[in-house]
């Protein structure tokens, strides 16, 4: 079983806490994403289970065993990085190879060619096998690096944004491949990421962390609907939640405490009867929906409607929330359940 | 200005002639005095010591008629046993002081690059020898040399009894004794560049290799090595080059001598040209060293290359 467990984990750097007291499961075969912002301690937590880095408080568990004081190489760990890290000298075939040459290991040539063969098919490079790691594309370097983790069979894959820098059409084609080769393997990936799509699409449980701290981990329907804080809300959907002052609203059965409602641009209904005012500040046309960006009493509200939206930017229109779709936050931007 | 915009066709002023030169044109105009400059000191001294080398020229008897001889300065060259010697022994202090200056800077910027305290202030220590004239360097280590009084002798025997040690005296130890020199000055340099080269490799290379269970040896072959390897390859070509002419440090060592053990080919060139003025021998002489050079560094840089990719 490899399930890995962090027990109330902290790292600082220098006066920066980097990661504060985090505890958190990856259960076995899950695909956990990490979601936050730069300098959310995504990259940390990561460094911190593979052994790049010392907790200075908590502890490291992996498959049922502390490895807290152990060095990365003992731990049965395999890493993406951002940058694709090969070895620019060897061909991709030994690229790939390179972690099953590793001593202690013991496997036959035949055994590790079959094993490059196996996965270089299932990440469609076997072409590029005998080609230098120079040679190759962003997008190619990218996918070796995600073999060379893929050979072994390690407890857990840990992947630090390995999508970020390829082009968007790429990126979507490796999301759809790497959430197969999951389900594939059956593998334990703990996955960063500050792109909430990518959380959104793979994730079996998306952890949202904040400055140190992980501020929900739940499944990802589960984030989008019931964030616990206005935090989280915001840091999934495109376009962004709107957070509106509940004191502001006509809406009146919403909980006394209620210090801000935050309503998802789908939510947003235009040109009821008896809405709010607004007018209509830009209109963006994505094909099969429109975002549309509203002025209403000084703040600014983003709608999302069908492709056919007939608005146009300086139009008088109102708005209202449909009903039941408000999220309540408290004083402290907590969620009311 | 105005005007010479006003009537493209027809320019005036300086300004206005130079602005309606096409781009071609002003790119040979900036280019000309480089390419004259070129011309004038390297280009056609090439060409003159090529047509010297086929003629009897003397140049301490300038009045006396230039006979063309053929090949026949080649001939006499490479038929002769001296000038073999000489290039062995030219060939025999390239290569030992490469290799000891390759093994002994990597090690050093090895070490270096592991950034303990006073790191930096060492490596200022380490490059001094670098930055003095050979010339100098020549003349204190005949001091250091010296089997007496100098602390060379004092330091090998020290450890070994072995008396009175005569670097620059000895048949078998004078070609040492300038390996030894130019390695201790020069080490630094291959250092340095080997230095730059291990300062550029990314930490999360060796931290992917680390989580790969690569073992210390695995990383050097894997990381290590391929990426200081052209910066290492471009410094031994900069000091193959200087090497193969070697003269000033060797000059005010050993003179070429005892006999002419030390006697490399950049000292027995300029006997030849300067002392016994046979020019024309000379010339031929001077252009079968440059095509040897030429052509060794042709084929090295080509291999170079080819590690670079």
């Amino acid at each position: 079983m490899s399930r890995v467990v962090l027990n109330n984990v902290t790292r600082n750097f220098g006066a920066i806490e980097a990661v504060k007291d985090l505890s958190m499961t990856i259960n076995d075969g899950e695909f956990v994403v990490l979601l936050g912002p730069t300098g959310a301690g995504k990259t940390t937590t990561l460094r911190l289970i593979a052994g790049l880095e010392k907790p200075d408080r908590g502890t490291v568990e992996i498959a049922g065993t502390d490895v807290t004081a152990m060095a990365p190489t003992r731990r049965d760990v395999a890493f993406v990085f951002q940058q694709y890290s090969l070895y620019p000298h060897y061909t991709v075939f030994d690229n790939m190879a390179f972690p099953l040459r590793a001593p202690g290991r013991n496997l036959t040539p035949e055994q590790i060619k079959k094993r490059v063969h196996e996965i270089a098919e299932l990440l469609r490079i076997e072409s590029k096998l005998e080609n230098r790691a120079t040679q190759l594309s962003g997008g190619e370097m990218q996918r070796v690096s995600i073999g060379r983790a893929l050979v072994r069979q390690p407890e857990i894959f840990l992947m630090d944004e390995p999508l970020s820098s390829l082009d968007a059409k790429l990126r979507e084609d490796l999301r759809v491949e790497l959430k197969r080769i999951q389900r594939e393997l059956n593998a334990t990936i703990l996955y960063v990421t500050h792109d909430q799509l990518e959380a959104m699409t793979m994730a079996d449980r998306i952890g949202v962390l904040s400055s140190g701290k992980l501020v929900q981990l739940d499944e990802p329907r589960k984030v989008y609907e019931t964030p616990s804080n206005i935090y989280a809300a915001m840091r999934l959907g495109s376009p962004q939640i709107n957070i509106l002052d509940a004191s502001s609203l006509k809406d009146t059965d919403l909980p006394a405490n209620t210090h801000s409602v935050g309503v998802r641009p789908e939510d947003i209904v235009l040109g009821s009867a008896n809405g709010t005012l607004a007018k209509v500040l830009t209109v963006e046309h994505l094909g099969v929906e429109t975002v549309i960006l509203m002025e209403s009493e000084g703040r600014n509200i983003r709608a999302m409607l069908g492709g056919d939206a007939p608005l146009a930017e300086g139009d008088e229109t109102s708005f209202a929330i449909r009903e039941g779709s408000a999220i309540c936050f408290d004083r402290q931007g907590e969620i009311i359940s | 200005m105005s005007s010479s915009v006003s009537s493209p066709d027809k320019p005036r002023t300086v300004t206005g002639k130079v602005f309606a030169l096409s781009d071609r044109a002003i790119a040979w105009l900036f280019i000309s005095p480089t390419i004259l400059l070129l011309l004038a000191i390297n280009i056609f001294p090439l060409v003159w010591t090529i047509y010297l080398s086929f003629t009897n020229y003397r140049a301490n008897q300038p009045g006396r008629a230039i006979r063309w001889v053929g090949t026949r300065n080649y001939e006499r060259l490479l038929g002769n046993e001296d000038i073999w010697g000489y290039l062995q022994a030219t060939a025999h202090f390239v290569l030992w002081t490469m290799l000891l200056q390759v093994v002994i800077g990597f090690g050093l910027a090895l070490l270096i690059n592991r950034n303990f305290k006073g790191a930096s202030f060492w490596t200022t220590v380490i490059l001094i020898p670098m930055m003095l004239s050979p010339a100098v360097v020549g003349v204190f280590w005949t001091y250091i040399y010296q089997p007496q009084t100098g602390i060379f002798s004092y330091i090998v025997n020290f450890f070994a009894d072995v008396g009175p040690l005569d670097m620059i005296g000895s048949v078998d130890l004078a070609p040492w004794s300038i390996i030894i020199v130019d390695t201790w000055m020069w080490t630094p340099y291959i250092m340095l560049l080997c230095l730059a080269g291990l300062r550029s490799i990314p930490d999360y290379l060796y931290e992917a290799a680390e989580i790969d269970r690569a073992n210390a040896w695995q990383k050097f072959f894997y990381i290590t090595l391929p990426r200081v390897m052209p910066f290492l390859m471009l410094a031994v070509l900069f000091r193959g080059i200087e090497n193969f002419k070697m003269f000033d440090m060797v000059v005010e060592l050993t003179s070429g001598g005892p006999g002419s053990t030390t006697e490399v080919a950049s000292i027995n060139l300029k006997r030849e040209a300067f002392e016994k003025w046979r020019t024309g021998y000379s010339s031929a002489f001077a252009i079968i060293l440059f095509v040897t050079v030429f052509g060794l560094s042709n084929i090295y840089v080509k291999a170079l290359n080819k590690v670079k990719q």
